[in-house]
């Protein structure tokens, strides 16, 4: 998932770092902002989770909502901590996949960042009435780039 | 014994908001916990994080382990053992 840099942090982190997005930015920055894998996950999950099975969905759900180690999902569902971790890693590859080819996620926070600017603009009691009607035009038409 | 500090996840569908909680790992399903300790919310620019130090000083030093993530938050928020 590409995360652009002013639409979501969360922290700076070592680019070496394995992490699903870090090697886009490998690149380019010294330092990248990445997501806390656990949120990216749970997004992902948002959008995408009804495509999964049953039983990728009750164990991939315990990995992004209740934060269980593999060992604790291995005990209570009564498979192997590898079965876990091959499963936990083929969902993330299946639901990165659906995000690469559908942006839902990459669409949704454009459209939230500028719905984020348009409440900035109501809160801005200085601005001309022309120079708020031409933010609002210019913001308008990016929402609706994205629909 | 067996007690972790995780996240745990709040908030609506595609908003997520975590609490930080100390749970039983013997029974991690179940729901409960036995203390809220912080929160954390990636929505906000940067992701902002909540945590009292104090219990989560005394949670630590009783031997709690807290997962991958939670370690993280508590070594930004200058928490350690």
């Amino acid at each position: 998932m590409i995360i652009k840099p002013d639409c979501q942090d969360i922290y700076y982190k070592d680019v070496k770092q394995k992490c699903l997005t870090s090697f886009l930015f490998c690149s380019i920055l010294p330092k990248v902002i990445v997501m806390e894998k656990i949120v990216e996950q749970g997004l992902l999950y948002d959008f995408y989770g009804e495509l999964l099975t049953e039983h990728q969905k009750k164990i991939y759900e315990d990995v992004v909502y209740n934060d269980l180690s593999l060992t604790e999902i291995a005990k209570e569902n009564g498979i192997s901590r590898q079965g876990v971790h091959d499963l936990v890693r083929r969902c993330n590859h299946i639901l990165q996949e659906y995000e690469d080819k559908l942006h839902l996620i990459a669409r949704f926070m454009k459209v939230k960042k500028n719905i984020g600017q348009l409440q900035e603009l109501t809160n801005d009691t200085e601005i001309s009435r022309e120079e708020l009607i031409q933010k609002v035009g210019n913001i308008s038409r990016q929402i609706l780039e994205e629909l | 014994m067996a007690v972790k500090i995780r996240l745990r996840r709040m908030g609506q569908k595609k908003a997520p908001f975590y609490r930080i909680v100390v749970a039983d790992s013997r029974s991690p399903r179940d729901g409960r916990c036995i203390e809220e300790i912080g929160t954390y919310d990636p929505n906000t620019d940067p992701s902002t994080f909540n945590v009292n130090e104090e219990l989560a000083k005394k949670w630590l030093a009783n031997g709690a382990q807290p997962t991958e993530v939670v370690s993280k938050i508590f070594k930004q928020a200058g928490i350690e053992k």
